[in-house]
């Protein structure tokens, strides 16, 4: 291909991605930079293999079943791609330990699953100015939008997280199989562009997928001046913010 | 007044709301909790609690799921 050649694989060759999540998002994240030859991946998950989860984690095996996903994910990228370097990390990203799995990589793929972890990778990220690849999923629905430094972040478009239990999530509800494999497919392929630092990424536009329809809608959406992350007047770190329920930043 | 609002996903409906209606009545007149919504106007979020001065809104829906969950079986 005349836009990647052996320029851009050598450059993928030397980025290093790290996939926040390796369940239903994570898996086709981290299969198609695996494949695509993305020489470094930091894979971050704090939980095993269940049988319930074959029918979407597709990186993940019956014979996986009790096994932590990030070491089945990480033997999924030895079959796949042994030039692959990749580290893991069990447990989930947290206020503490952010700084410590972040810096480094040239973009995230936030394959989470909750609040929390999706709003202080957000605000970390776009302090320390490294781009993400969001992804969500309900039901039969999907959103998709790329969060990079310059353009608007997640604050900008959902200020704070809701209350607990006031938006129904996947735990709940269930999510229809095949689903993450499309969102997370397309979150990969944002993630590659942002590496490639090609083609037109997703930043200021959130994509509206509906598997029941099979449509796709695009929503624009700016960013706030007054975003306490990423505004005029932006917080310097994330200290003063709790990543529990509502992840408010605090006024002062 | 008169609105017209998009909920993304969803259908554009034409919804009378008072006077003075906040941006939150309207997102419940759409069938939304304001928590489970952003309503945008002119592409930026607008404050729940704000009255509303827009003739036309889009809602987007704040939605959780990731990486585990439960399995959904396939529609009937």
């Amino acid at each position: 291909m005349d836009d990647v050649g052996p320029e851009g694989q050598k450059r993928l060759l030397d980025s290093r991605a790290l996939v926040v999540g390796a369940g239903g998002l994570g898996s086709p994240v981290i299969q198609y930079l695996a494949a695509a030859g993305v020489g470094r991946l930091t894979i971050v998950d704090d939980d095993v293999v269940e049988r319930s989860n074959l029918q979407r984690q597709t990186v993940h095996a019956d014979a996986d079943v009790g096994r932590p996903k990030v070491e089945s994910a990480s033997a999924f990228v030895a079959d796949l791609n042994p030039d692959i370097d990749v580290v893991t990390h069990r447990t989930r990203v947290t206020k503490e330990n952010v700084a410590d799995i972040v810096p480094g990589h040239d973009v995230v793929v936030d394959a989470s699953d909750n609040f929390p972890t999706r709003y202080l990778l957000n605000d970390f990220c776009r302090l320390q100015g490294v781009p993400i690849a969001h992804g969500a999923i309900y039901k039969f629905e999907g959103q998709v939008t790329t969060l990079v430094p310059g353009g608007p972040c997640y604050r900008c478009l959902f200020p704070e997280a809701p209350e607990p239990g006031t938006v129904p999530d996947c735990a709940a509800t269930g999510v229809l199989g095949v689903l993450p494999g499309t969102v997370g497919c397309l979150q990969a392929t944002e993630a590659v562009k942002l590496l490639l630092d090609a083609g037109d990424p997703l930043v200021g536009r959130l994509l509206f997928y509906d598997a029941m329809d099979m449509t796709f809608e695009t929503a624009p959406y700016q960013r706030n001046p007054e975003c306490p992350i990423c505004g005029d007047d932006h917080v310097d770190s994330i200290d003063g913010i709790e990543y529990t329920s509502a992840c408010a930043v605090g006024a002062d | 007044m008169r609105v017209t609002v998009e909920v993304v996903g969803e259908e554009t409906r034409n919804v009378d709301v008072a006077a003075d209606a906040t941006y939150a009545d309207l997102a419940r007149a759409v069938g939304y909790s304001p928590h489970e919504v952003s309503v945008m106007v002119d592409g930026s979020p607008v404050p729940e609690d704000q009255p509303v001065d827009a003739g036309r809104v889009r809602v987007l829906r704040l939605i959780k799921g990731g990486s585990s969950g439960a399995t959904l079986g396939p529609p009937s």
